[in-house]
């Protein structure tokens, strides 16, 4: 299979998607729905690339196009150049003062005040609906329809199945979700809207409260047979940490015959 | 209205068929029973009539029938089919077998109907039809040009069989592809059939049957036969009319696409909106069932196939069909893309083969009457018939079938017999809200409808709607139209349709209130290329098509309502105002009679005058005035 991107001749492997392959060899495509980790969806639509194969000359999408037999690749043709400038463009008025917009516009020529600001505080490309379901609870999922369509949890009710792994809040590039701490709980928040609230763990060592109390089962199940790697959740990290350390002091100490020094002054 | 429904004949008790040849015993014996000479009154029960009544036709005729019971010696039987096509003029029936037209026909007419005609034999004048600008009217069905320039392959049986009765059908010939499939033929046989007719989907992409037939039929796994029913285009009832009038073309063609790709399970997928076409697929597949024509070891033979129907729930998207099929899983109904077909990884990711009704229901004449003479019809890149929903601004508004490769001018003409109102043809709007408006008058009026002529010209075949417009058509209106339409129909998943529409639909709206800016037609051409280039399925890729092409035809209009301020075809109504001629204003008082608004005023045999602060551009006077001298200014 012969690969050619942007007059170059790259190493691809059959079943490859564009994006592997540029990735691979250093070619930049602009995605903004692609993680690496997630099934791509191919919904932002800003890593259409130029495809010839055999006769035809195409507009696909580099996140999930699966290379099967002999292409040519071009990524950024006059003609992608102004179709990803009119996207950012129209991405900008849902999404105003996105950090990551702004790079895009800047590398594209776009103006971003170009359309009138509606603040949505999203740019609809659904990695959290589609971490939630992979890595969460299946809890927050695109709703609505059109215009209308929305992140947002079922029925738009404080969600009983989030384990408040906070992947979304990590996942979203537009930091439209965000998550904090407050009376015991923690409250993960979508575009300013709560989605969930998970009471948090008390640690039975300092007391301190930390990770939220989850149902382990659906996690376990997820993770087959290769498991999970065993932790302590009764203990919160610090105190984890500390214990650690302290039983690799013994260790040492035992090992070399020396008397710790305050052996009894234990916190 | 009446609630009654024809009764659907049990046929549970039924002997199966048991081999391809005794269906044709069957159907002998069937016709054995049937004298063709014999009386037969055919009432119009498709959507179109049906919502002006004529199912209380029906029941009045039926009533009819029965008073006048002794005094005929033989009862003309009063039968329930599916869409005539003419729907404009409905409720339509026909008598049998002089093919005798009536239109307009309402209940009070049923007893004169029975004694004048079916039994005195004498004409009814004032039910036939009279052509426009006829003087005489026309009696027989194969006078009307309506009626006569048409070729009827898909439609063949529709409006001619009860489709709740599957007897019917199989008297008219129904099944006997799928006989004539099953008692020798090879799954490679039949695709190679297709292949040779060059039939091409009906749905609207137009790719060709067979191959697609083929490319599933290579695939392992278990295969899906999937009928695409959900047809949505605003002003489009073919597939509607097919499934109402004739449900077992649809299931006969399904049949025998799963034969040829070793398939047992087929699905249907129709729309919510069309509960008739849901009960009359329900009883045809039951019918069929009961006599061993779907199911279990068909015919007798070692194949089988089930189908089962499923309703939609009005999503537009859902007629896509990786939306379907997501759909059909229990999904949300948001297309995919395509990379990898369905033929290989569709329904259930198995091999699925989906076509739309039309396309199944041209299966079986094709196997009957081989791939050659399917391709005497049509062009070389569109071989056969296509059904077209002819609407808008025409004299004949209905269902017409005809050759591909016909003009323009035919159709609009010959068949939909011109624009009313003397009015002059401005465009016609083919391939639903995806597709374009072509201009006329021009060239393009003798342009032959097909696949490829339509596409070149900016436009598409799409399923065959076709919408008419006259010279009180604003452009700029219809494609806020359909924008409009598309954005209330769009998904929402992808960024250039759910963006790109939206703003294309805020720049239009501006524009047809008078608010268009300078560079607003650059920025709908840029956002529109986007569109159609960017998004992911073809919904979106066409989208911008009504845009589009209304700049590229029609790009004075734009202008006149973005610089002028002006609405030329009198539509946008900030746009223009009503003046009366005071040149040509015979002072009829029309105008004035029939204004709503009491705008207009002045005396009798004297020109009238329109008070613009009261008028509310209703069009009233505009329409009604003999004279021509209400202006649009």
């Amino acid at each position: 299979m012969k690969i050619v991107m942007d007059g170059k001749e790259v190493a691809a492997e059959r079943g490859q998607t564009i994006v592997e392959v540029a990735r691979r060899n250093g070619v930049y495509i602009p995605t903004l729905c692609h993680v690496p980790a997630l099934e791509p969806a191919a919904m932002c639509r800003i890593c259409t690339v130029e495809l010839a194969e055999g006769r035809r000359s195409r507009l696909v999408t580099a996140c999930n196009y699966p290379l099967r037999s002999d292409a040519e690749i071009h990524t950024d043709t006059p003609l992608l150049r102004q179709n990803r400038k009119v996207l950012i463009e129209l991405l900008a008025s849902r999404c105003p003062g996105s950090e990551t917009l702004r790079e895009l516009a800047e590398r594209y020529g776009a103006d971003l005040n170009r359309f009138p600001a509606e603040d949505r505080q999203c740019i609809m490309c659904g990695l959290c609906a589609r971490v939630c379901e992979r890595v969460g609870g299946n809890v927050l999922a695109l709703c609505g329809r059109g215009v209308e369509i929305r992140v947002d949890t079922s029925f738009g009710r404080l969600s009983p199945t989030c384990i408040a792994c906070t992947a979304c809040v990590q996942i979203c590039p537009v930091n439209a979700i965000r998550f904090e701490d407050v009376d015991g709980e923690r409250r993960v928040i979508v575009r300013g809207k709560e989605a969930s609230r998970v009471p948090l763990r008390r640690c039975t060592s300092c007391g301190a409260r930390f990770g939220p109390v989850i149902d382990l089962v659906p996690v376990l199940e997820r993770a087959g047979e290769s498991g999970v790697p065993p932790f302590n959740a009764s203990v919160c990290p610090a105190c984890s940490r500390r214990n650690l350390a302290r039983r690799l002091a013994e260790r040492h100490f035992e090992q070399h015959a020396v008397e710790p020094r305050d052996a009894g002054e234990e916190s | 209205m009446a609630t009654a429904t024809s009764v659907v004949p049990d046929l549970a008790w039924t002997k199966k068929i048991s081999s391809p040849h005794e269906l044709a015993d069957y159907r002998q014996a069937l016709l054995a029973g049937m004298d063709p000479d014999a009386p037969c009154i055919r009432v119009c029960c498709g959507t179109g009539c049906k919502a002006v009544g004529s199912l209380d036709v029906l029941e009045a005729m039926k009533a009819a029938v029965a008073a006048a019971g002794v005094d005929v010696k033989v009862m003309p039987e009063v039968k329930r089919t599916g869409c005539h096509g003419f729907c404009s003029r409905g409720p339509l029936l026909t008598f049998q077998p002089q093919g005798l037209f009536y239109q307009r026909v309402t209940p009070g007419d049923a007893a004169e109907i029975i004694q004048k005609t079916a039994v005195g034999g004498e004409l009814i004048p004032r039910l036939l039809y009279k052509p426009p600008g006829a003087k005489e009217p026309i009696a027989k069905v194969g006078d009307i040009p309506f009626f006569a320039k048409q070729t009827k392959v898909v439609l063949q049986r529709v409006g001619r069989i009860d489709p709740f009765d599957i007897r019917d059908a199989i008297a008219a010939g129904a099944y006997e592809g799928l006989a004539k499939v099953l008692s020798g033929m090879t799954p490679q046989q039949v695709i190679e059939e297709i292949k040779t007719s060059r039939l091409r989907g009906r749905g609207g992409a137009g790719f060709p049957t067979g191959i697609k037939w083929e490319s599933c039929a290579a695939q392992p796994g278990r295969h899906y036969v999937i009928c695409n029913g959900d047809e949505g285009d605003p002003g489009a009832f073919m597939d509607a009319s097919v499934m109402e009038g004739d449900p077992h073309a649809v299931l006969e063609g399904m049949a025998i696409a799963a034969y040829a790709m070793g398939s047992d399970r087929g699905f249907l997928y129709v729309r919510l909106e069309y509960p008739l076409a849901v009960q009359t697929l329900a009883a045809a597949i039951r019918q069929a069932e009961d006599l061993g024509l779907i199911g279990r070891n068909i015919m007798g033979t070692d194949f089988s196939f089930r189908t089962s129907i499923s309703t939609g729930a009005g999503a537009f998207v859902c007629g896509e069909s990786s939306a379907l099929m997501s759909s059909l899983e229990g999904k949300v109904g948001r297309p995919r893309a395509k990379y990898i077909r369905s033929t290989e990884k569709g329904f259930r990711d198995s091999p699925s083969n989906l076509n739309n009704v039309e396309t199944y229901a041209n299966v079986p004449a094709i196997i009957l009457r081989g791939g050659p003479w399917y391709t005497s019809y049509g062009t070389e890149r569109s071989a056969g018939t296509k059904v077209f929903s002819l609407t808008g601004n025409v004299h004949n508004v209905g269902l017409v079938e005809v050759p591909m490769g016909t003009s323009l001018r035919e159709i609009v003409y010959g068949i939909g017999g011109g624009i009313p109102n003397k009015k002059e043809l401005k465009a016609v709007q083919t391939g639903g809200p995806s597709g374009g408006c072509i201009p006329i008058p021009s060239k393009f009026l003798d342009i032959n409808v097909g696949f490829g002529k339509l596409a070149e010209i900016g436009s598409m075949m799409g399923s065959g709607g076709m919408i008419v417009m006259d010279e009180n058509t604003c452009m700029v209106e219809v494609s806020r139209y359909f924008i409009n339409f598309l954005v209330e129909e769009s998904c929402g998943q992808c960024t250039p349709c759910r963006e790109g529409l939206t703003r294309m639909k805020e720049t239009l709206t501006r524009i047809t209130v008078g608010e268009g800016r300078e560079g607003d037609i650059e920025m709908l051409e840029e956002i529109g290329t986007f569109t159609n280039s960017f998004s992911l399925c073809g919904l979106g890729t066409s989208a911008a098509n009504p845009v589009l092409s209304t700049i590229k035809y029609f790009r004075e209009e734009y202008d006149a309502h973005i610089h002028d301020k002006k609405c030329p075809a009198g539509v946008c109504k900030p746009l223009f105002y009503y003046e009366i001629d005071p040149e040509t204003c015979t002072g009829c008082g029309l105008c004035r009679k029939r204004c709503p608004a009491a705008a207009v005023e002045g005396e009798k045999k004297k020109p009238h005058t329109i008070h613009q602060e009261l008028c509310i551009k209703c069009m009233e006077c505009y329409r009604s005035c003999k004279f021509d001298s209400i202006r649009i200014k």
